[in-house]
């Protein structure tokens, strides 16, 4: 009897040590050095609070637009004002609202969903969350200035243009926005890498929790989907700024490309902000049925198609330029199609629910919630798929109607749902039931009143983004109604504000998995702990909670895997990509404040750049790339990161002993975006010159033939040579290692030399038409990459020659050969499009 | 603000006037039917799932066999007929509006139609007798499809006339083409409907279909030589014409410019300032002193130099520019 005592008393023992030692590793500062968290918890806190504070400029912003549109002919505001109102409205809510609180929503729920302690690139969640702060403050500052964007939330141009919109307005959201979207790709690039390295051993991807899909396929949206707004956003700031003509006809250039780019990231945008919602549905409905959910493989499909049919409907947010009908009729039938893998999903969760034993409660309300309004706004989204229909319609009203049951049915009602569902384990406290279900009417019943009438309007002609009405058109009573229900609902959401803070003081304390959940968040303390899991569990099924209940304690109590801290490392364990099987224990970078000082030296970048302050601009670029190769400094085999012992375990082994696992997938994900940033921009080459109205291909192509097949050679020996010394160091060889990378740095520096030799021979007038500022654009970025490998590779020959790169330390030298093949290869691809085929297709008029 | 008094014609595309929005109109009545339906079935299921008690345990293979049979029944076949349906109607009405050579090859009117930041320029192209020129009004022949050439003068606008048929954006430096038919003579209302800047909601165009034979009398009185009112009763008006407005307006005869809208017949328009101003008495010398007001941020410059009387010389002889 006393022995047992004794063991239980010594098992306690040492998971309370456990808890010191994870504790002081994991633990975040306080005090000014809050500012350099780098934990996912918090950061994820962080994202959804700053979403919020934009979400109630955003709502404010709705408020004075249905003001004035209350009553006809009224002046409450100037039109000038109203058309900033409205831009900044949308550009608010989609922007600075809906994505970054999903992301933070996922950058807080996926590693305790995947059972592990933390994101794989922790700083790039923290340098994420600071672009997203600075890049909404910048934005937002517009307003305050009175001289916030207003040509409309896609910012079509040649309204946008300098020419017509000669005011700072244009440059706060194109320079704003970009800033802002940094922290999307890094979001997406980390969330992908992490679901699909990081997971629990023996969570394989067909284990995962529906949520991680809908993340992934989000994540990898994201990845694909955002480099053509920077592309176009570049561009159109390159035009305003320094005069490069890509969207003026006259000078060859096409308003239209500027569609085009934009609605390519902007369709796909939709399903970003609708999937992580429908992936909250899909996690809470089987919980609240009691059942796991059917067809778990037909919403993963669902979930995947979704995702890329949404890259192929861009065009239908633009049947009225005048493309051509067979291709109308082709984006028509895409559109429609789409509603087949969301039907898909909604008779999932029906038939989940009719097989289970569902039960009503707040959560599922906000869902019920979803689903009327959602249906009715994928149906009127199939209206809009019928081109003739959409002739009609588009641009009215019907379609402000549409968007707001799409985006405010299919992504906050979710939203509210699942903020109900994880504030439990957010506070440790339970919301109010009663001001919960107060707060839902109100805001679903606002919502209808609002937006049902509004399709209304719409059919009787009132257009969008008018900022006044006469009387005698007929459209008085309807938008007064839509008026009215849009202060309801900010009452209903007012409701929700309330319910959060009571909450704090007054909920009731939450009991332990208080909704009866199967996922692994639930078997944490409430509120987690920064390292989330004292143990890293084993995965056997889809529902580990439901398997077994006591496993957050068995976790807590260390009994799982890694559990140790007294290296005083932060480690997680890496998995393979399908089955989960742990390959290597991977040490995640600490605390910093590089994440926050790179950060705010692009805020001075972004400030300088809308002020027109070039110098300053360069000088602050230049800082910032300082900063964060310095920051990458002490990654991967640096001592600082993990010092090199004599006798280290091997299996599994840390990661920077590898040949790179998990950083190369990290590069492999960035790249990725890179190559979507470049095909946005060959897209743009051959667009102009195939659609284009007035462009012209010089009779003689400006690109020197020699150069430009000298710069290739140059670069291709380098990238064999890397091959070459790459496969004899994984062998085992480390000799003359460093001279060697020093040498391929300098066969990068003459490619680079060569590059800057043709751009100077090519003598372009990029400010006179579309071809030579393309041109200039396309060497420009060929230039940067090219400088970057070899800095990159110089980098290596140094860190060769102090020993963070040898035979035991193999990992980074490939992580850097990714990128040189990448390099070599766009390269082929831009001299084989703006070099070899104008010769062979011809130029001329 | 004035109602647009002299604009009868409501902007609602569900009182069709033409054979293109009338079916627009039908495909809009049908799927508002059928998708009714399709929203009350699938939440009306979803609450009854709250209703019911699942009876009994299923065995594993009666759960996937259910399960298939909602998914494949309502996720696949039910939007699958759906979009086979509507692309099977819907489609062919859409062929109606592009500008395909006409079955007994005949030529259709063509009107020319050029977006401004905040008016419409119309434009009758020269049939042999004189080209004709007119802003902010289009009139065309009922009972015969109508061919529009449309494009703009700076930035995106989009042409469309609700009770006829689907709009078309007017893009700089392109050619956009879209065919509409009036059934029956009579006035329509048409907007721009592409955010094109601060007075986006004051670039309305005023339709109206004539009987042929009294479009033909329109259009032949507009290709004829103008009376720009010779007589001594205008003179200091027209002085003042060529001093302070020629720069931007033309008046055939008198003037060339076409950076404002044209004024050659504007004594017979029905609206002023793209449908701010019914045109009554005295409008066009209302609109000279207060347009500012009127439109805010219209591109006209203000003309508080010119005193009282002036401009309302300028306004009584405008008015009387009707052929």
């Amino acid at each position: 009897m006393s022995d047992t005592q004794a063991s239980g008393h010594h098992a306690r023992d040492k998971a309370a040590r456990l808890h010191r030692e994870l504790e002081v590793v994991w633990r975040n500062p306080r005090g000014l050095r809050a500012l350099t968290v780098v934990n996912h918890s918090t950061l994820g806190l962080r994202f959804m609070a700053t979403g919020l504070v934009f979400f109630l400029v955003g709502g404010v912003l709705a408020m004075l637009i249905r003001t004035q549109l209350a009553l006809p002919s009224q002046a409450f505001m100037t039109p000038e004002i109203y058309h900033q109102v409205t831009t900044m409205h949308g550009t608010v809510m989609m922007f600075l609202f809906a994505i970054p609180v999903l992301e933070g929503l996922a950058i807080y729920l996926i590693p305790k969903m995947l059972g592990t302690r933390d994101l794989l690139c922790p700083r790039l969640t923290a340098f994420g969350y600071w672009c997203y702060l600075f890049g909404g403050i910048i934005l937002l500052s517009s307003m305050a200035l009175e001289m916030a964007p207003d040509s409309g939330w896609f910012m079509y141009t040649p309204l946008s243009s300098g020419e017509y919109s000669p005011g700072k307005g244009s440059d706060f959201w194109l320079l704003g926005i970009t800033f802002v979207e940094i922290s999307a790709l890094s979001a997406g690039v980390e969330l992908t890498v992490s679901i699909l390295r990081t997971r629990a051993d023996g969570m394989a991807l067909h284990r995962m929790p529906l949520f991680a899909w809908y993340i992934l396929v989000m994540a990898l949206m994201i990845v694909v989907g955002f480099p053509p707004l920077i592309f176009g956003s570049v561009l159109l700031e390159l035009e305003r700024a320094v005069g490069m003509p890509f969207f003026i006809v006259e000078q060859g250039g096409d308003p239209i490309l500027w569609q085009h780019l934009f609605w390519l990231f902007g369709h796909p945008e939709v399903y970003i902000i609708f999937l992580p919602a429908a992936g909250i549905v899909s996690t809470l409905l089987p919980v609240f049925a009691r059942r796991p959910i059917v067809g778990y493989g037909w919403a993963v499909a669902a979930v995947i198609i979704t995702g890329f049919i949404s890259f192929g409907l861009w065009v239908h947010h633009m049947f009225t330029v005048g493309i051509p009908h067979l291709a109308q009729a082709f984006f028509s039938a895409a559109s429609m199609l789409v509603a087949v893998p969301t039907a898909i999903q909604v008779f999932v969760w029906l038939a989940t629910l009719w097989l289970g034993r569902p039960r009503m409660s707040l959560p599922m309300l906000w869902i019920l919630g979803f689903l009327v309004i959602f249906v009715c706004g994928g149906l009127t989204g199939v209206m809009l798929a019928l081109v003739p229909f959409n002739w009609q319609v588009h641009d009215t009203h019907f379609v402000v109607a549409h968007m707001h049951y799409v985006l405010v049915g299919g992504m906050f009602f979710p939203l509210m749902a699942g903020f109900v569902y994880w504030l439990p384990l957010v506070s440790g406290r339970m919301p109010s039931e009663r001001l919960g279900r107060w707060a839902f009417w109100l805001t679903f019943l606002g919502f209808n009143l609002t937006f049902l009438i509004m399709h209304w309007t719409g059919l009787l002609g009132m257009p969008r983004r008018v900022y006044t009405y006469d009387s005698a058109m007929g459209w008085d009573i309807y938008n007064l109604i839509s008026s009215v229900g849009g202060f309801m609902m900010s009452a209903g959401i007012a409701m929700v504000l309330l319910d959060l803070a009571l909450h704090w003081r007054f909920g009731r304390p939450a009991p332990p998995n208080p909704w009866e959940a199967d996922t692994l968040e639930w078997g944490l303390s409430m509120p987690p702990a920064p390292y989330n899991f004292a143990s890293l569990p084993t995965i056997k099924s889809r529902h580990p909670l439901w398997d077994n209940p006591a496993l957050g304690d068995e976790m807590a109590r260390g009994e799982h895997a890694l559990a140790d801290a007294s290296h005083g490392r932060r480690e997680i364990l890496g998995g393979e990509v399908l089955t989960g099987r742990v390959r290597e224990r991977i040490h995640l970078p600490t605390n910093s404040w590089w994440p926050l000082f790179a950060a705010l030296v692009l805020a001075v970048v972004c400030i300088s750049l809308l002020v027109r302050l070039y110098p300053l601009a360069l000088g602050a670029f230049l800082v910032a790339v300082a900063m964060l190769l310095r920051w990458s400094w002490e990654n991967g085999g640096h001592p600082a990161a993990a010092p090199l012992g004599d006798d280290e375990a091997t299996s599994p082994p840390l990661h920077s002993r590898t040949r790179g696992g998990p950083a190369r997938f990290t590069m492999c994900v960035s790249l990725m975006a890179d190559g979507a940033f470049f095909l946005s921009l060959l897209f743009g080459w051959f667009y102009l010159w195939s659609v284009s109205p007035q462009w012209r291909l010089p009779a003689e192509s400006p690109l020197d033939p020699i150069l430009l097949i000298g710069a290739g050679i140059a670069f291709a020996l380098g990238v064999l040579w890397l091959e070459r010394r790459l496969r004899r160091l994984y062998a085992g060889d480390e000799t003359r290692l460093s001279p060697a990378f020093y040498m391929i740095a300098a066969l990068g520096g003459l490619h680079v030399l060569l590059l800057v030799a043709l751009l100077w021979q090519a003598d372009l007038a990029p400010t006179d038409n579309a071809h030579d500022a393309i041109l200039l654009v396309s060497l420009a970025y060929l230039l940067g990459h090219g400088l970057l490998a070899s800095l990159l590779m110089a980098m290596q020959g140094r860190r060769a020659a102090l020993g963070y790169v040898s035979a035991r330390l193999p990992m980074e030298p490939g992580v850097v050969a990714l990128f040189w093949r990448y390099q070599l290869g766009i390269y082929a691809i831009l001299a084989v499009s703006l070099g070899v085929l104008p010769r062979v297709i011809g130029g001329g008029a | 603000m004035l109602g647009l008094a002299g604009c009868s014609g409501d902007y609602s595309m569900l009182a069709p006037s033409g054979p293109a929005a009338r079916d627009i109109a039908w495909i809009w009545w049908g799927m508002l039917g059928f998708f009714t339906l399709v929203f009350v079935v699938v939440v009306g299921l979803w609450l009854a799932a709250f209703r019911r008690r699942e009876p009994r345990e299923r065995s594993e293979g009666e759960v996937r066999r259910l399960s298939r049979r909602w998914i494949i029944g309502g996720g696949l076949l039910l939007p699958g007929v759906t979009i086979l349906i509507l692309l099977v109607f819907g489609v062919p009405v859409g062929q109606r509006m592009l500008t395909l050579p006409l079955p007994g090859g005949e030529e259709p009117q063509v009107i020319e139609v050029i977006g401004h930041q905040w008016w419409w320029e119309v434009r009758y192209p020269d049939t042999g007798d004189g080209e004709v020129i007119t802003a902010n009004q289009l009139v065309m022949p009922a009972g015969e499809p109508v061919d529009f050439h449309v494009s703009a003068g700076d930035v995106i606008h989009a042409f469309w006339i609700p009770r006829l048929g689907g709009k078309i954006d007017m893009l700089p430096g392109r050619v956009n083409r879209i065919r509409l038919q009036a059934d029956e003579p009579g006035v329509f209302g048409g907007q721009c409907v592409e955010f094109c800047g601060t007075q986006h909601a004051h670039m309305k165009l005023y339709v109206e279909a004539m009987p042929p034979a009294d479009f033909d009398t329109w259009l032949s009185a507009r290709q004829a030589p103008t009376d720009v009112g010779e007589g001594e009763q205008h003179q200091a008006a027209r002085e003042a014409f060529n001093e302070h407005c020629a720069r931007c307006h033309r008046v055939a005869g008198v003037s060339q410019a076409t950076v404002g809208p044209d004024l050659s017949d504007i004594g017979s328009r029905a609206t002023l300032g793209a449908g701010v101003l019914a045109m009554e008495d005295g409008a066009i010398a209302r609109w000279l002193v207060a347009h500012q007001r009127l439109k805010p941020g219209n591109l006209m410059p203000v003309h508080d130099h010119l005193d009282a009387e002036t401009l309302e010389g300028l306004g009584s002889w405008l008015e009387t520019l009707t052929p």
